[in-house]
């Protein structure tokens, strides 16, 4: 397999992927937004409410069409681009694919339309059931996606079959309720919360700095603000979740992630807020670091030590010793169906992908041609291959989790004055609003990237490692499909960006017209026959 | 027996929702409190807006606004 052609498949998959989560999150957290206003609309029947959902409906509805037409091409692109991939673990990986496309996607699908174009023709119950529906549907294809990459990172609920050289099912409640697929469900679609929540914040907050819409700005960014608020905290607390996860079933992205290169000493293991990881000479340079902080953080304990990327590097070295020997023996059960040669396989098969990693620098990748002289030499590169980039993992996570307590930080502040009904005499809250909506999406973003490039070297985690999971294509080949797609995504990146400034500016109907503000007293948002039926 | 009917079918679900936290929290933790946490955010932008008009209507009244 030629490597720049596997690299220019990961740079390929990487930028689509990117692209299309720029659309994502904002459609996970918008729909059960738009759910809540409606809900208030429903309740108390005052007629602002209806048009709150109408017009950030309205914005949802633009990004909503761009994110599907940009998710399309990625569940072909595994066929395409990675067709070693999906061949491995196709049975696995087709399942939940299939139930997103079948159930989730048809059901958000469907619903948006009656939610776009039945608010004449539905009752309000019948309106905002279906305003529900997409919301769920929206979430559940986000569920079933993240199942499948939950496999990708923990390998649960199938086993490796020789006969058919693919991975298989055996138990799919395994593959559903793995802890892993829960907790990055739960840590993404609410990350989709908090940036729905931010862009309604921020966007009000802009009506307000021009004094523009402001009865209508005010509900969206209380409602907004307390979603944001709890959102907020609710992803910090599944990121503490999802970390520990790491340290128990992937500790190499863990140690990545913290830049730890030697197994710590506890308890006054520090956990290091501030370094320049050097992949090369496998340290940190500029350390700050707080003592007695990593332990509990990680391993939520004083006294579990944190194993480093030397000692893990190590432990590779050993794995992959074996996993040679289930590989050269899967070799010869397929060429003659040696039953000793299954046995051998059976006895280091948890270790097979370490010899996959191995088999890349062997002498013309075949493992037969080891010998006692270049065997350390190829045990050394495949163990050093088990740790992912350090550097972008270690400063990928910061840019997140500092952007996540940011967030808790804005809503927090925006919720608090909102409640009091001062927030008009906060600009700077508000300039801070306006200007932070696109960073949910850059954290999400960051988020991804911590996810995905501390899985590798592997596509399957332990299983299948990234060089052996592409297809056989030709740099050209990809080449040119790659500028196609940076262009035409750039293209649906500049047409939301122009929707969004345009129907964004013109804001709700009815309401263009400024009004004054009057002295600096408190600010009366009611107008005569704006709530004219009262649920009191 | 209307208002009994009601109440049995609110019984239904009132069980069918303890067997179904009992079962959930037990296999998937997670995904139970993505559900209840959910519902709680809806509810807590929902009652926001609600404040939000008993606030509008006080302060029409000529009480204190402020929360």
């Amino acid at each position: 397999m030629d490597q720049g052609v596997v690299d220019l498949s990961r740079l390929q998959f990487a930028l689509t992927a990117l692209y299309h989560f720029q659309f994502v999150p904002l459609t996970l957290g918008m729909t059960f937004l738009l759910a809540a206003m409606e809900t208030v609309y429903v309740i108390t029947g005052k007629p602002i409410y209806k048009e709150m959902t109408q017009f950030w409906g309205k914005l949802f509805g633009i990004n909503f069409a761009i994110g599907v037409a940009t998710g399309l091409t990625m569940e072909f692109e595994f066929g395409t681009n990675w067709s070693m991939y999906s061949h491995f673990m196709g049975d696995v990986f087709g399942a939940p694919l299939a139930i997103e496309g079948m159930m989730a996607f048809f059901l958000e699908s469907t619903f948006v339309g009656l939610m776009f174009f039945g608010w004449n023709r539905l009752s309000r119950g019948g309106h905002l059931a279906v305003t529900y529906l997409v919301a769920l549907g929206s979430n559940l294809s986000a569920l079933w996606i993240l199942v499948a990459n939950g496999f990708m990172q923990d390998p649960v609920g199938a086993t490796f079959n020789p006969d058919t050289m693919r991975m298989e099912f055996t138990d799919f409640a395994a593959l559903v309720f793995s802890d892993d697929a829960q907790a990055k469900f739960v840590h993404t679609t609410i990350a989709g919360f908090v940036t729905g929540a931010m862009f309604v914040m921020g966007i009000s907050a802009y009506y307000m700095l021009r004094r523009q819409h402001r009865e209508f700005a005010a509900r969206s960014f209380r409602m907004a603000a307390l979603f944001g608020v709890i959102s907020s905290l609710a992803v910090v607390t599944l990121g503490d979740a999802l970390g520990r996860l790491d340290y128990l079933v992937q500790p190499t992205k863990l140690a990545a992630m913290e830049g730890i290169w030697h197994t710590t000493t506890p308890p006054a293991a520090p956990w290091t807020a501030f370094a320049i990881p050097d992949d090369v000479a496998q340290k940190n340079y500029a350390e700050i670091n707080i003592p007695f902080v990593l332990g509990p953080l990680v391993a939520h304990s004083f006294s579990t030590a944190i194993p480093g990327i030397i000692d893990l590097e190590q432990k590779a070295r050993v794995n992959t010793v074996r996993g040679i020997k289930a590989v050269m023996a899967l070799h010869q059960y397929s060429e003659d169906k040696d039953p000793a040669a299954l046995a051998t396989f059976k006895q280091y098969e948890q270790d097979m992908g370490y010899g996959f990693l191995a088999q890349r620098y062997a002498p013309d990748q075949d493992l037969s041609k080891l010998t006692a002289d270049n065997t350390p030499a190829v045990l050394d590169r495949a163990a050093r291959d088990t740790i992912p980039n350090v550097f972008v993992e270690f400063w990928g996570f910061r840019m997140m989790v500092a952007c996540g307590f940011a967030f808790v930080l804005v809503f927090a502040f925006g919720a608090y004055f909102s409640l009091r009904n001062e927030i008009e005499k906060h600009p700077w809250l508000l300039r801070a609003s306006m200007w932070a909506i696109p960073l949910p999406i850059i954290a999400c973003e960051y988020g991804w990237i911590v996810a995905e490039n501390g899985r590798q070297p592997w596509t399957v985690y332990g299983w299948l490692p990234t060089y052996m999971s592409a297809s056989s294509h030709s740099v050209g080949y990809m080449i040119f499909s790659l500028i196609g797609f940076v262009l035409l995504y750039s293209l649906f990146i500049a047409a939301e960006l122009y929707l969004m400034f345009k129907f964004a500016r013109l804001g709700p109907t009815d309401h263009a017209a400024p009004k004054p503000l009057e002295g600096g007293g408190p600010l009366t948002f009611s107008r005569p026959g704006y709530a004219d039926k009262s649920w009191q | 027996m209307t208002r009994l009917l009601q109440i049995a079918a609110l019984a239904v679900v009132l069980v069918f929702a303890l067997l179904f936290a009992v079962v959930a929290g037990d296999y998937a933790p997670w995904y139970f409190a993505w559900m209840v946490g959910t519902v709680m955010i809806i509810l807590i932008a929902a009652a926001g807006a609600v404040l939000f008009e008993t606030q509008e209507a006080g302060r029409a009244d000529g009480r204190d606004p402020s929360f």
